[in-house]
Protein backbone atom coordinates (compact mmCIF):
# COMPACT_ATOMS: atom_id res chain seq x y z
CA UNK A 1 0.00 0.00 0.00
CA UNK A 2 1.16 3.50 -0.78
CA UNK A 3 1.05 6.04 2.03
CA UNK A 4 1.59 9.73 2.44
CA UNK A 5 3.66 9.83 5.58
CA UNK A 6 5.37 12.44 7.70
CA UNK A 7 8.89 11.43 8.53
CA UNK A 8 11.90 12.89 10.28
CA UNK A 9 15.51 12.79 9.34
CA UNK A 10 18.67 14.33 10.73
CA UNK A 11 21.03 15.89 8.22
CA UNK A 12 24.67 16.49 9.02
CA UNK A 13 26.13 19.37 7.06
CA UNK A 14 29.82 20.13 6.59
CA UNK A 15 30.90 23.68 7.52
CA UNK A 16 31.80 24.52 3.92
CA UNK A 17 28.08 24.64 3.11
CA UNK A 18 27.30 27.18 5.82
CA UNK A 19 26.05 30.42 4.33
CA UNK A 20 23.08 31.99 2.62
CA UNK A 21 22.12 28.87 0.63
CA UNK A 22 22.33 26.58 3.58
CA UNK A 23 18.68 25.56 3.55
CA UNK A 24 18.92 24.50 -0.09
CA UNK A 25 21.90 22.32 0.72
CA UNK A 26 19.98 20.73 3.55
CA UNK A 27 17.07 19.96 1.23
CA UNK A 28 19.28 18.58 -1.53
CA UNK A 29 21.04 16.39 0.99
CA UNK A 30 17.68 15.21 2.32
CA UNK A 31 16.59 14.13 -1.16
CA UNK A 32 19.89 12.32 -1.66
CA UNK A 33 19.75 10.64 1.74
CA UNK A 34 16.19 9.40 1.93
CA UNK A 35 14.80 8.95 -1.59
CA UNK A 36 15.08 5.38 -2.76
CA UNK A 37 15.91 4.01 0.67
CA UNK A 38 14.13 1.11 2.25
CA UNK A 39 13.72 0.17 5.86
CA UNK A 40 11.72 -2.55 7.52
CA UNK A 41 9.84 -0.01 9.58
CA UNK A 42 8.70 2.45 6.93
CA UNK A 43 9.09 0.46 3.73
CA UNK A 44 10.34 2.07 0.53
CA UNK A 45 10.62 5.86 0.50
CA UNK A 46 9.73 6.64 -3.09
CA UNK A 47 9.90 10.38 -3.17
CA UNK A 48 9.83 13.42 -0.90
CA UNK A 49 6.70 15.44 -1.65
CA UNK A 50 7.29 18.36 0.63
CA UNK A 51 9.84 19.55 3.18
CA UNK A 52 7.74 20.70 6.11
CA UNK A 53 10.27 22.06 8.52
CA UNK A 54 14.00 22.52 8.69
CA UNK A 55 15.05 22.80 12.29
CA UNK A 56 17.72 25.10 13.65
CA UNK A 57 21.20 23.79 13.04
CA UNK A 58 23.12 22.49 15.98
CA UNK A 59 26.90 22.32 15.93
CA UNK A 60 28.44 19.02 16.87
CA UNK A 61 31.10 19.69 19.52
CA UNK A 62 34.58 18.89 18.28
CA UNK A 63 33.63 18.50 14.64
CA UNK A 64 32.38 21.79 13.28
CA UNK A 65 29.60 20.13 11.29
CA UNK A 66 26.01 21.00 12.06
CA UNK A 67 23.00 18.78 12.49
CA UNK A 68 19.56 19.73 11.23
CA UNK A 69 16.36 17.95 12.19
CA UNK A 70 14.18 17.92 9.11
CA UNK A 71 10.50 17.00 8.92
CA UNK A 72 9.20 16.01 5.55
CA UNK A 73 6.29 14.36 3.85
CA UNK A 74 7.02 11.44 1.59
CA UNK A 75 5.27 8.84 -0.51
CA UNK A 76 6.18 5.49 0.97
CA UNK A 77 5.32 2.00 -0.17
CA UNK A 78 4.97 -0.62 2.50
CA UNK A 79 3.63 -4.13 1.95
CA UNK A 80 1.61 -5.86 4.65
CA UNK A 81 1.00 -9.50 5.39
CA UNK A 82 -2.20 -10.79 3.70
CA UNK A 83 -2.48 -7.71 1.52
CA UNK A 84 -3.67 -8.30 -2.05
CA UNK A 85 -1.53 -6.62 -4.71
CA UNK A 86 -1.20 -6.55 -8.49
CA UNK A 87 2.17 -7.03 -10.13
CA UNK A 88 4.09 -7.94 -13.27
CA UNK A 89 5.81 -11.32 -13.63
CA UNK A 90 9.53 -10.81 -14.08
CA UNK A 91 11.02 -14.25 -14.07
CA UNK A 92 9.69 -17.80 -14.30
CA UNK A 93 11.55 -20.92 -13.23
CA UNK A 94 10.51 -24.42 -12.23
CA UNK A 95 10.60 -23.42 -8.56
CA UNK A 96 8.01 -20.71 -9.05
CA UNK A 97 8.05 -17.13 -10.31
CA UNK A 98 9.07 -13.63 -9.27
CA UNK A 99 6.65 -10.71 -9.44
CA UNK A 100 7.58 -7.03 -9.47
CA UNK A 101 5.22 -4.96 -7.35
CA UNK A 102 6.79 -1.56 -7.79
CA UNK A 103 10.09 -1.64 -5.93
CA UNK A 104 9.17 -4.86 -4.14
CA UNK A 105 9.93 -8.31 -5.53
CA UNK A 106 7.55 -11.07 -4.46
CA UNK A 107 8.37 -14.74 -4.91
CA UNK A 108 5.51 -17.12 -5.60
CA UNK A 109 6.67 -20.65 -4.98
CA UNK A 110 5.44 -23.72 -6.81
CA UNK A 111 3.44 -24.74 -3.73
CA UNK A 112 1.49 -21.49 -3.87
CA UNK A 113 0.41 -22.00 -7.47
CA UNK A 114 -2.86 -23.87 -8.14
CA UNK A 115 -2.12 -27.54 -8.67
CA UNK A 116 -3.66 -27.64 -12.14
CA UNK A 117 -1.00 -25.21 -13.39
CA UNK A 118 1.99 -27.09 -14.79
CA UNK A 119 5.45 -25.74 -15.48
CA UNK A 120 6.35 -25.91 -19.15
CA UNK A 121 10.16 -25.65 -19.49
CA UNK A 122 10.04 -25.95 -23.27
CA UNK A 123 7.76 -23.00 -23.73
CA UNK A 124 9.23 -19.84 -25.14
CA UNK A 125 9.39 -18.07 -22.74
CA UNK A 126 9.09 -20.72 -19.97
CA UNK A 127 5.67 -20.56 -18.36
CA UNK A 128 3.16 -22.03 -15.94
CA UNK A 129 0.10 -23.20 -17.78
CA UNK A 130 -3.36 -24.48 -17.07
CA UNK A 131 -6.43 -24.69 -19.25
CA UNK A 132 -7.56 -21.13 -18.65
CA UNK A 133 -4.44 -19.22 -17.72
CA UNK A 134 -0.79 -18.87 -18.67
CA UNK A 135 1.81 -17.19 -16.51
CA UNK A 136 4.97 -16.12 -18.27
CA UNK A 137 7.30 -13.14 -18.20
CA UNK A 138 5.26 -9.95 -18.48
CA UNK A 139 1.92 -11.40 -17.35
CA UNK A 140 -0.06 -9.24 -14.93
CA UNK A 141 -0.99 -11.20 -11.81
CA UNK A 142 -2.93 -10.55 -8.64
CA UNK A 143 -1.36 -12.11 -5.57
CA UNK A 144 -1.65 -12.17 -1.83
CA UNK A 145 1.37 -11.57 0.39
CA UNK A 146 1.85 -14.49 2.76
CA UNK A 147 5.12 -13.63 4.41
CA UNK A 148 7.52 -10.73 4.73
CA UNK A 149 11.09 -10.56 5.87
CA UNK A 150 12.41 -7.16 6.75
CA UNK A 151 16.10 -6.78 6.14
CA UNK A 152 17.99 -3.59 6.97
CA UNK A 153 18.02 -2.37 3.38
CA UNK A 154 15.47 -4.53 1.67
CA UNK A 155 12.16 -6.29 2.06
CA UNK A 156 11.70 -9.87 0.89
CA UNK A 157 8.23 -11.19 0.32
CA UNK A 158 6.56 -14.44 -0.62
CA UNK A 159 3.09 -14.59 -2.09
CA UNK A 160 0.41 -16.97 -3.20
CA UNK A 161 -2.02 -17.18 -6.11
CA UNK A 162 -3.68 -20.36 -4.82
CA UNK A 163 -6.91 -18.72 -3.69
CA UNK A 164 -10.12 -17.52 -5.25
CA UNK A 165 -9.84 -14.45 -7.48
CA UNK A 166 -6.03 -14.52 -7.51
CA UNK A 167 -3.81 -15.28 -10.47
CA UNK A 168 -3.65 -13.87 -13.98
CA UNK A 169 -5.48 -10.61 -14.56
CA UNK A 170 -7.56 -10.64 -17.71
CA UNK A 171 -7.09 -7.51 -19.77
CA UNK B 1 -15.13 -13.18 15.39
CA UNK B 2 -13.65 -10.04 16.81
CA UNK B 3 -12.19 -7.83 14.18
CA UNK B 4 -9.90 -5.02 15.12
CA UNK B 5 -8.16 -4.58 18.41
CA UNK B 6 -6.28 -1.61 17.16
CA UNK B 7 -4.49 -0.56 20.28
CA UNK B 8 -3.61 -3.84 21.89
CA UNK B 9 -1.99 -3.15 25.25
CA UNK B 10 1.65 -4.01 25.33
CA UNK B 11 1.69 -7.20 27.31
CA UNK B 12 5.38 -7.49 27.87
CA UNK B 13 8.52 -5.66 26.98
CA UNK B 14 9.51 -6.17 23.39
CA UNK B 15 6.11 -7.49 22.41
CA UNK B 16 5.50 -6.80 18.76
CA UNK B 17 2.03 -7.10 17.37
CA UNK B 18 2.02 -8.83 14.05
CA UNK B 19 0.75 -6.79 11.12
CA UNK B 20 -2.18 -8.27 9.26
CA UNK B 21 -3.84 -6.45 6.39
CA UNK B 22 -6.80 -8.84 6.44
CA UNK B 23 -7.70 -7.66 9.95
CA UNK B 24 -6.62 -4.06 9.28
CA UNK B 25 -3.75 -4.20 11.74
CA UNK B 26 -1.06 -2.08 10.17
CA UNK B 27 1.21 -1.45 13.13
CA UNK B 28 1.61 1.74 15.13
CA UNK B 29 3.46 3.60 12.42
CA UNK B 30 0.83 3.21 9.72
CA UNK B 31 -2.47 2.66 11.52
CA UNK B 32 -3.59 6.28 11.30
CA UNK B 33 -1.83 7.24 8.08
CA UNK B 34 -3.42 8.34 4.87
CA UNK B 35 -3.46 5.55 2.26
CA UNK B 36 -3.02 6.62 -1.33
CA UNK B 37 -4.66 5.10 -4.41
CA UNK B 38 -2.24 3.97 -7.07
CA UNK B 39 -3.93 6.56 -9.28
CA UNK B 40 -3.15 9.31 -6.77
CA UNK B 41 0.47 8.27 -6.58
CA UNK B 42 0.58 8.52 -10.35
CA UNK B 43 -0.79 12.05 -10.28
CA UNK B 44 1.72 13.08 -7.61
CA UNK B 45 4.66 11.52 -9.42
CA UNK B 46 3.62 13.00 -12.75
CA UNK B 47 3.46 16.45 -11.19
CA UNK B 48 6.97 15.99 -9.85
CA UNK B 49 8.38 14.39 -12.95
CA UNK B 50 9.70 17.61 -14.50
CA UNK B 51 11.77 18.67 -11.53
CA UNK B 52 13.03 15.14 -10.95
CA UNK B 53 14.37 14.42 -14.38
CA UNK B 54 15.59 17.86 -15.40
CA UNK B 55 19.30 18.57 -15.43
CA UNK B 56 21.82 16.03 -14.26
CA UNK B 57 19.69 14.59 -11.51
CA UNK B 58 19.22 10.90 -11.94
CA UNK B 59 16.30 9.16 -10.39
CA UNK B 60 16.70 6.25 -8.03
CA UNK B 61 15.85 2.68 -8.95
CA UNK B 62 13.06 2.63 -6.39
CA UNK B 63 11.55 5.78 -7.89
CA UNK B 64 11.73 4.41 -11.43
CA UNK B 65 10.19 1.06 -10.56
CA UNK B 66 7.41 2.75 -8.60
CA UNK B 67 6.80 5.11 -11.53
CA UNK B 68 6.51 2.22 -13.99
CA UNK B 69 4.26 0.36 -11.58
CA UNK B 70 1.77 3.17 -11.03
CA UNK B 71 1.61 3.83 -14.76
CA UNK B 72 0.78 0.20 -15.37
CA UNK B 73 -1.82 -0.16 -12.64
CA UNK B 74 -3.47 3.24 -12.19
CA UNK B 75 -7.18 2.50 -12.79
CA UNK B 76 -8.34 6.08 -12.97
CA UNK B 77 -6.29 8.10 -15.36
CA UNK B 78 -7.78 11.48 -14.80
CA UNK B 79 -7.65 13.75 -11.85
CA UNK B 80 -11.36 14.58 -11.65
CA UNK B 81 -12.36 10.91 -11.69
CA UNK B 82 -9.93 10.15 -8.88
CA UNK B 83 -11.39 13.00 -6.86
CA UNK B 84 -14.93 11.73 -7.45
CA UNK B 85 -14.03 8.18 -6.45
CA UNK B 86 -12.28 9.43 -3.33
CA UNK B 87 -15.30 11.55 -2.48
CA UNK B 88 -17.98 8.93 -2.74
CA UNK B 89 -15.88 6.27 -1.02
CA UNK B 90 -15.27 8.70 1.83
CA UNK B 91 -18.99 8.66 2.57
CA UNK B 92 -18.99 4.94 3.17
CA UNK B 93 -17.55 4.84 6.66
CA UNK B 94 -14.67 2.58 5.73
CA UNK B 95 -11.08 2.61 6.86
CA UNK B 96 -8.55 4.39 4.70
CA UNK B 97 -6.87 1.08 3.89
CA UNK B 98 -10.11 -0.51 2.64
CA UNK B 99 -10.96 2.52 0.54
CA UNK B 100 -7.58 2.40 -1.16
CA UNK B 101 -7.76 -1.36 -1.73
CA UNK B 102 -11.24 -0.99 -3.30
CA UNK B 103 -9.99 1.69 -5.67
CA UNK B 104 -6.76 -0.15 -6.48
CA UNK B 105 -8.23 -3.56 -7.15
CA UNK B 106 -11.44 -2.39 -8.86
CA UNK B 107 -13.37 -5.59 -8.21
CA UNK B 108 -16.48 -6.27 -10.24
CA UNK B 109 -18.44 -8.47 -7.88
CA UNK B 110 -19.18 -8.21 -4.20
CA UNK B 111 -17.99 -11.80 -3.69
CA UNK B 112 -14.65 -10.94 -5.22
CA UNK B 113 -14.24 -7.80 -3.15
CA UNK B 114 -15.00 -9.69 0.02
CA UNK B 115 -12.50 -12.43 -0.83
CA UNK B 116 -9.71 -9.95 -1.54
CA UNK B 117 -10.48 -7.49 1.27
CA UNK B 118 -11.86 -9.76 4.03
CA UNK B 119 -12.54 -6.93 6.48
CA UNK B 120 -15.31 -5.64 4.17
CA UNK B 121 -17.43 -8.72 4.80
CA UNK B 122 -18.26 -7.60 8.34
CA UNK B 123 -19.10 -4.04 7.46
CA UNK B 124 -21.16 -4.28 4.30
CA UNK B 125 -23.81 -6.63 3.03
CA UNK B 126 -23.60 -7.89 -0.52
CA UNK B 127 -26.16 -5.52 -2.00
CA UNK B 128 -24.69 -2.28 -0.72
CA UNK B 129 -21.19 -3.45 -1.60
CA UNK B 130 -22.33 -4.37 -5.09
CA UNK B 131 -23.97 -1.00 -5.70
CA UNK B 132 -20.79 0.69 -4.49
CA UNK B 133 -18.67 -1.35 -6.90
CA UNK B 134 -21.09 -0.63 -9.72
CA UNK B 135 -20.86 3.07 -9.14
CA UNK B 136 -17.08 2.91 -9.12
CA UNK B 137 -17.03 0.89 -12.34
CA UNK B 138 -19.35 3.39 -13.99
CA UNK B 139 -16.98 6.19 -13.07
CA UNK B 140 -14.12 4.14 -14.46
CA UNK B 141 -15.95 3.42 -17.68
CA UNK B 142 -16.80 7.02 -18.39
CA UNK B 143 -13.50 8.64 -17.54
CA UNK B 144 -12.03 10.63 -20.34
Amino acid sequence: MFFLKKLKHTITLHPRFFGPDMEDFVKTKLYQDVEGTCSGRYGYVITVVEVLKVGKGKLIPGLGSAEFDVEYQAIVFKPFKFEVLDGVVKNVSKMGFFVDVGPLVVFVSGHAIPSDMKFDPNGNPPCFQSEDQTIEKGTLVRLKIMGLKMEPTDIRAIGTIKEDYLGMIGQ
Amino acid sequence: MKVTNKKVPVLRRGYVQEEDAAKLILGDDFQEEQCLFISEVKILLDAQRESKTSGDKNVTGVYQSAFDYVNQFARFKNQDTVREVRQFLAEENLESFEVAQLANLCCEEAEEAKALIPSLALKKDDDSLQSLLNEMLTLKKFQT
